[in-house]
């Protein structure tokens, strides 16, 4: 394929991109150096970087970022644990109840992750089962607070990011050449030993994929926080992204919010610079 | 691996697979369960698991009217959907034109969707509902239109510019929507584009693109270079044979990468609840319907709202189940 050809087939594709991704990025940029609230939104006035050092100078800011850090630090190993039992545990399951198991744990998935969240909180509240199990087994009345609230956070998030782990590390097993275990269990290795030495390495670049997928969309995390706090402050479990939403559509801020998203944005890139040499250098091998 | 034979494993196996399931499901059945319930028995404080289950709030849900008759029509309706359905799903045994038959039956479900609020009067739920459906459609076929030529091209062609496109891509993939959504609010203001469907499905369209190249560039790779050449001998350009010899092959990945875009956009919640207002889709809708800081709504209308939200898109996805896993072991694994 010639470079005419190649441009023609993906010029919509890159007019797209370049118009909704890299122009408003950098309107971003710009908007961030400016004050700017709903009222002032057409004669934004231009103010540098103080709205930068006004965000690395804000403690709430540091405590929302602090806090999206242990979420990634609990929820992303804890999920890609889950998802590879459940993978290893389906794999040995064939036939008709396959397709049951799978369809029951794409479920979390599928559910609109607001509606799941609410669903989720549901539990928790007067007339779900949750809180009927504190109260008759646990012998406890339930209430929200700072506590209950971050750990209801963290299995949320949990359990509404393993399916994605579980589908790609179940894939991934299905293309397990059988020689390479036969060979491992001639060798006297035990299930232990095969799933440790051959399964795991096997897999290797897909639990990286799936570890830095997973930490960059943690970054992000949205919905889930805002929903299950209400956009209550006095839980402190503002994420990075709903202490932004909450500084640019309820402060009104818009200047300050962009500001905000930009150096998330270069925080995000500091992980994700060496995926990007690692896949650059896997194309560079391909072609 | 090879099966485990030993039954107390065995045993063991299942246990921990029912339970992982369990842990999947148990919110969703529950509050399926709660939707059919009274808003008594909804309410009482030891769960009940057998109740003799209604329907009336799912009725107050979608229909505006209480009148008996309409509330037929409405069912009536809702039926003929599910039996569509069902033809769309057994469509799959008919051997021959049955991609014609799907898109035919897609087709007319859309078109009774779009037109039951003559016939009946829905009540605000179907508003919303039609707009998550508008944006969904609006999104996948627009973005699949551009990402499988760019995909298609993104595979064949060997140059720099591939990798830097991919690169770019990959690098806006991982990026907040914060980072853009702002500007879209803004220029959403200035166009007067704010509160409609098409500056929600613009936007949607960009933001799906880095994804749908990356997973359809892998469908595509795939496929070998001499039937396309093949085709191109025999006189047809670049183009035709593209439509006509490799989407046919590549289908089952462009169904699983719709797919996940519909996921995507069906969900999609800060980008609507930004650059929309009063015209929201049902994940914006239903978060203001059930998060009950204004209005404290029945237990059970919640419930019937949650999954009246979730049951459409767990249809689809259903229906299409198998290229989902299908799709994801040919594609994003591989590549």
């Amino acid at each position: 394929m010639n470079r005419k050809t190649f441009l023609r087939f993906t010029g919509l594709s890159n007019f797209v991109m370049i118009s909704m991704m890299i122009f408003p990025l950098g309107l971003s940029i710009w908007l961030g150096m400016h004050f700017m609230t709903w009222n002032t939104i057409n004669e934004p006035e231009f103010v540098g970087l103080a709205n930068f050092l006004e965000v690395l100078s804000d403690p709430k800011f540091w405590a929302a970022f602090r806090w999206t850090m242990w979420i990634i630090l609990i929820t992303v190993p804890a999920h890609v644990i889950i998802g590879f039992v459940m993978a290893l545990l389906l794999d040995q399951v064939k036939g008709p109840m396959r397709p049951i198991f799978i369809t029951g744990m794409l479920l979390p998935m599928i559910v609109v992750p607001v509606v799941g969240s609410i669903v989720f909180k549901k539990l928790f509240e007067p007339a779900g089962l949750a809180f009927w199990f504190f109260r008759v087994v646990l012998d406890q009345q339930f209430v929200f607070n700072e506590i209950t609230m971050k750990t209801i956070i963290l299995a949320h998030t949990t359990w509404l990011t393993t399916p994605y782990a579980f589908m790609i590390l179940f894939a991934g097993l299905q293309t397990l050449p059988p020689e390479q275990i036969e060979a491992a269990a001639m060798d006297g290795a035990s299930r232990f030993q095969q799933t440790l030495y051959v399964v795991i390495p096997h897999l290797r670049t897909l639990f990286m994929l799936i570890f830095l997928m997973s930490i960059m969309d943690m970054f992000r995390l949205f919905d889930n926080v805002f929903v299950l706090t209400g956009q209550n402050p006095i839980y402190n479990a503002d994420s990075l992204m709903t202490y932004n939403f909450r500084i640019s559509m309820m402060v009104r801020r818009l200047g300050l919010g962009n500001a905000m998203a930009v150096l998330t944005v270069i925080a995000i890139l500091v992980v994700l610079i060496p995926f990007l040499i690692f896949t650059y250098r896997e194309q560079i091998e391909e072609r | 691996m090879y099966p485990v034979k030993n039954p107390i494993a065995r045993f063991f196996i299942y246990l921990g697979l029912t339970f992982f399931f369990l842990y999947s499901t148990v919110p969703f059945i529950w509050t399926v369960l709660q939707s059919l319930k009274t808003n008594k028995q909804a309410n009482a404080r030891t769960p009940l698991f057998f109740f003799k289950p209604t329907f009336e709030s799912y009725r107050e849900i979608w229909l505006k009217s209480t009148d008996e008759n309409t509330t037929m029509i409405g069912i009536g309706l809702l039926v003929v959907i599910l039996v569509l359905i069902v033809i769309g799903f057994l469509a799959k045994y008919i051997p021959r034109y049955s991609n014609y038959i799907n898109g035919g039956i897609a087709g007319i479900v859309l078109l009774i969707i779009w037109t039951l609020p003559n016939f009946v009067e829905m009540a605000e739920f179907y508003d919303y509902f039609l707009n998550s459906v508008i944006v969904s459609v609006g999104t996948v076929v627009i973005s699949m239109t551009l990402a499988s030529l760019s995909g298609f091209a993104l595979g064949r062609y060997t140059g720099l510019a591939a990798v830097v496109i991919l690169l770019t891509a990959l690098a806006f993939r991982a990026l907040p929507r914060m980072g853009f959504i702002l500007p879209y609010y803004w220029m959403g203001q200035l166009t007067g584009l704010y509160d409609t469907n098409i500056l929600v499905i613009i936007t949607m369209v960009a933001l799906n693109q880095p994804f749908s190249i990356w997973m359809l560039r892998s469908f595509f790779r795939d496929i070998p270079y001499e039937i396309e050449e093949a085709a191109m001998i025999d006189g047809a350009n670049r183009f035709t044979s593209f439509l006509k010899v490799i989407i046919p092959i590549a289908w089952p990945g462009i169904i699983a990468t719709g797919l996940f875009t519909l996921l995507l956009a069906y969900h999609e919640f800060l980008l609507v609840k930004i650059l929309t207002q009063t015209n929201t889709t049902l994940s914006v809708a239903s978060a203001q319907f059930l998060g009950g800081r204004s209005v404290a709504l029945a237990v059970s209308l919640q419930s019937a709202a949650a999954v009246s939200a979730t049951l459409p898109l767990l249809v689809v996805v259903l229906i299409f189940q198998k290229h989902l896993v299908k799709g994801l072991a040919a594609g994003a694994v591989k590549g």
